[in-house]
């Protein structure tokens, strides 16, 4: 289930950014990969493909960095659900 | 006038309201008064007080509208406040005494002109900011005219942004006939004709809202030798749709900017020193206030919710907010990050060729001042004499009344 979701995750950085090379530690915002806008779609393509809600202090911009940060927040979600 | 209460479709959750009720005199210039109004913690209906003939289902329509694409599409975060001034105020409302003083003049909606005491205040609070700003590596101090072409704010997305703030300015297009004509109606009526602005087409130019744009316009297209600071101080103007009859929220004021250009911890670096020395600052005030992550009023904008959420979830911006009563606060100051959004729309490089990352700080001079009396009062003989040693006797300029 773990590795299922970060390849999910992954893919969906890989279809926004323009580089084809991405580690899941990469950070991608300061790589400069993606503008910051980019949070708000990260946000809601969580909550959409993992049907969980990301809300209040979840919000924190540190759960966003990297594939392997957003796969730890889906994994504490959906085991909390 | 007329009393109208207007149901939301959807309840706006209570931690929107300041989002929905930084709107609401946007909506439609027929709105004059609003209260939320609150049941089982959300917003369920927003009464109001409308001009004219204004319809009332159109009101309605575009409140819905606004509710639905920039409000309920927010991610509200919890407050966060990052530091917290260790002063416990009192507060007065020091704008009848200055009025009735002469030492302020109402000259329209959100304009006030200022004498002593205040002025030499405003003027020793800006000395202090300049001071702080030149102590940061690399700075400079600039003065810039008032108006910032057009184009400047066009190349960032500034009107898709903040369309409700934008002040243009305008004359009479250069050509005799249109001189002519316009002096023919302005003499067989009396009074500037209706469709003034039919005859003034240019928008070359506008107002600034701040101060930093005229930096970035300054250096694009260019390559930066080595990482800087620019300070600046002048009038800013943003039309904010209402004002109090007070210094709270002004129209037309004025700004003590720095902006940094750099690398990004360049940038942030600045922006953190600038934050601890304005603290500081605060405390030797004998200032209450505190400082907290907040955002930009971006309106009119279906990127609205996520330049919101990515700003207040990434810290990019916090605004330094000072009571001037027991129940309001108004902001001060903001400190900002833009990665390269700046750097990339202005063509701005750093020694590397890459675009070069910015901050800024903005100071509201004076709403800074204004918060100041609303804590210690309009007389200087109440002030802290940590300020009144360093100024001088302000009051001494009155002598020659």
């Amino acid at each position: 289930m773990g590795a299922d979701s970060k390849a999910r995750i992954r893919e969906f950085v890989l279809d926004n950014i323009t580089e084809t090379e991405l580690a899941d530690d990469d950070d991608i915002f300061e790589r400069g990969l993606v503008r910051s806008m980019f949070v708000m779609q990260l946000v809601v393509f969580v909550e959409q493909e993992f049907g969980v809600q990301v809300t209040g202090d979840d919000l924190r911009f540190d759960h966003f960095r990297s594939v392997d940060r957003v796969d730890e927040l889906v994994t504490r979600k959906l085991a909390a659900v | 006038m007329r009393a109208l209460r207007v149901p939301l479709a959807q309840p706006v959750p209570g931690d929107l309201a300041p989002e929905l009720a930084k709107r609401l005199f946007f909506v439609s210039s027929a709105i004059t008064e609003f209260d939320l109004v609150a049941e089982g913690g959300d917003i369920s209906a927003v009464d109001l007080v409308i001009s004219g003939d204004a319809e009332e289902s159109a009101i309605a329509v575009k409140i819905g509208k606004v509710v639905a694409a920039e409000v309920l599409t927010q991610r509200p975060l919890p407050p966060k406040q990052v530091w917290r001034c260790p002063v416990e105020a009192t507060f007065v409302d020091p704008f009848p005494e200055l009025l009735a003083g002469d030492a302020a003049f109402v000259a329209g909606e959100g304009q006030v002109g200022f004498g002593e005491p205040l002025l030499s205040l405003v003027d020793y609070l800006d000395a202090r900011l300049l001071a702080i700003a030149l102590e940061l590596p690399g700075s400079r101090e600039f003065r810039y005219p008032t108006l910032l072409p057009t184009s400047v704010l066009d190349r960032f997305g500034y009107f898709g942004s903040f369309p409700q703030f934008a002040m243009f300015v305008t004359r009479l297009h250069n050509d005799i006939d249109v001189y002519n004509g316009f002096v023919d109606r302005y003499r067989d009526g009396g009074r500037l004709p209706d469709d003034l602005f039919a005859q003034c087409e240019d928008k070359t130019y506008c107002l600034p809202p701040t101060m930093c744009y005229h930096t970035y316009h300054q250096y694009t297209g260019r390559r930066l030798p080595s990482e800087m600071v620019v300070t600046s101080r002048g009038k800013s103007f943003r039309y904010e749709s209402r004002y109090h009859t007070s210094m709270e929220r002004l129209w037309d004021f004025t700004i003590r900017e720095i902006v940094f250009l750099g690398g990004e911890d360049f940038a942030t670096g600045c922006r953190n020193a600038v934050m601890a020395r304005a603290y500081a600052l605060l405390e030797e005030l004998e200032l209450a206030g505190h400082c907290e992550v907040a955002n930009d009023h971006f309106f009119g904008n279906a990127d609205t919710a996520g330049k919101i959420l990515s700003q207040r979830m990434m810290e990019l911006k916090f605004e330094l907010r000072v009571p001037v009563a027991a129940d309001r606060d108004i902001a001060v100051g903001s400190f900002n990050l833009h990665g390269q959004f700046f750097g990339e729309s202005f063509d701005i490089t750093g020694p590397a060729g890459g675009p070069t990352a910015s901050g800024c700080v903005g100071f509201g001079l004076e709403r800074l001042a204004y918060a100041f009396l609303c804590q210690h009062g309009a007389d200087p003989a109440g002030w802290p004499t940590a300020v009144t040693d360093r100024i001088g006797d302000p009051g001494a300029a009155r002598s020659h009344h």
